[in-house]
């Protein structure tokens, strides 16, 4: 009789582990999942623009996000509501960020384009053009993101 | 007493104004290492001109010394450092090297690189190297 006790303590005791065990597994971050959610349905190029920046933000840095903003909204509107471009502004003293920060080794203030297609992702440093020119030359500055956006979207 | 108070602060603005008016591109060297900048900076870009003159005066003390290199700083919001801005197309940070090929003066904008090897300075600093030493030759 001891041991049909044993033999029904196990089963439940090995489900009870087993669901403690799933309910404890780390999610993935939530920028994993949505660069996996495109990659996985969509047959077309995604672009994904990250703008890392510090919590104390020089002019420059700014003037970048500003820029940025700008180009995906006065030429890609409508690539972005279907998805196909996705922007994300990222504090890099924010620790939820760190897995991000740690993947692009944004340090500081950054801008990168990655597009992802078929799987694979290719990414671009927009960070020295930017600082170059989005604050006194902001056209030149949006005209090379809108070339850069452009080439990813329709490789 | 009064006019003395007056005259000091402006007496240092024009000296201020002076040095920064004076800020010349160097004559003829065989490489020039420019670095742009606005007024208000950032770490990053404090940190790329203080990694390149260290680069320079670890490096290439000799050719600093005698000419063959120079390393000058413009602040782009200066009024009298426009002509250089707009030929290095420098409208903020700006690292770029000078030199001449085949008689003919070659612009190499190096800020994009700067901006993304900074924070690994090994590699800022040995890929920089690598590139001034194959320029000097």
């Amino acid at each position: 009789m001891k041991s049909f006790k044993y033999i029904l303590i196990f089963p439940v005791l090995f489900i009870a582990i087993f669901f403690l065990a799933s309910c404890n597994t780390k999610e993935p971050s939530k920028n994993t999942e949505v660069e996996n959610n495109i990659a996985i349905s969509s047959d077309k190029p995604v672009v994904l623009i990250y703008y890392f920046h510090l919590t104390n933000r020089c002019p420059s840095c700014i003037a970048i996000e500003k820029a940025t903003l700008k180009t995906i909204n006065t030429y890609f509107a409508e690539e972005q509501k279907q998805g196909r471009i996705r922007f994300q502004a990222l504090n890099d003293d924010d620790t939820a960020n760190n897995e991000i920060t740690t993947k692009y080794q944004a340090a500081g203030s950054a801008l990168f384009v990655t597009q992802l297609f078929k799987g694979k992702e290719n990414t671009s440093d927009l960070t020295g053009d930017g600082f170059k020119y989005a604050r006194n030359k902001e056209d030149k500055f949006i005209e090379i993101l809108k070339n850069q956006i452009t080439k990813y979207l329709n490789f | 007493m009064k006019k003395f108070l007056i005259v000091l602060p402006v007496f240092l603005l024009s000296l201020v104004l002076f040095a920064q008016v004076n800020q010349k591109p160097a004559a003829n060297p065989k490489l020039k290492v420019y670095y742009f900048h606005l007024t208000n900076r950032c770490p990053t870009c404090i940190k790329i001109e203080a990694t390149t003159k260290k680069v320079l005066e670890e490096n290439f003390k000799a050719q600093l010394d005698n000419g063959t290199i120079v390393f000058q700083s413009f602040n782009v919001d200066v009024p009298a450092n426009k002509a250089i801005c707009e030929k290095y197309q420098a409208y903020g940070a700006t690292l770029a090297l000078t030199y001449n090929k085949d008689n003919k003066e070659k612009i190499e904008d190096l800020t994009n690189f700067a901006f993304a090897k900074i924070h690994t300075e090994a590699a800022f600093v040995n890929e920089l190297k690598i590139k001034i030493n194959s320029l000097i030759k």
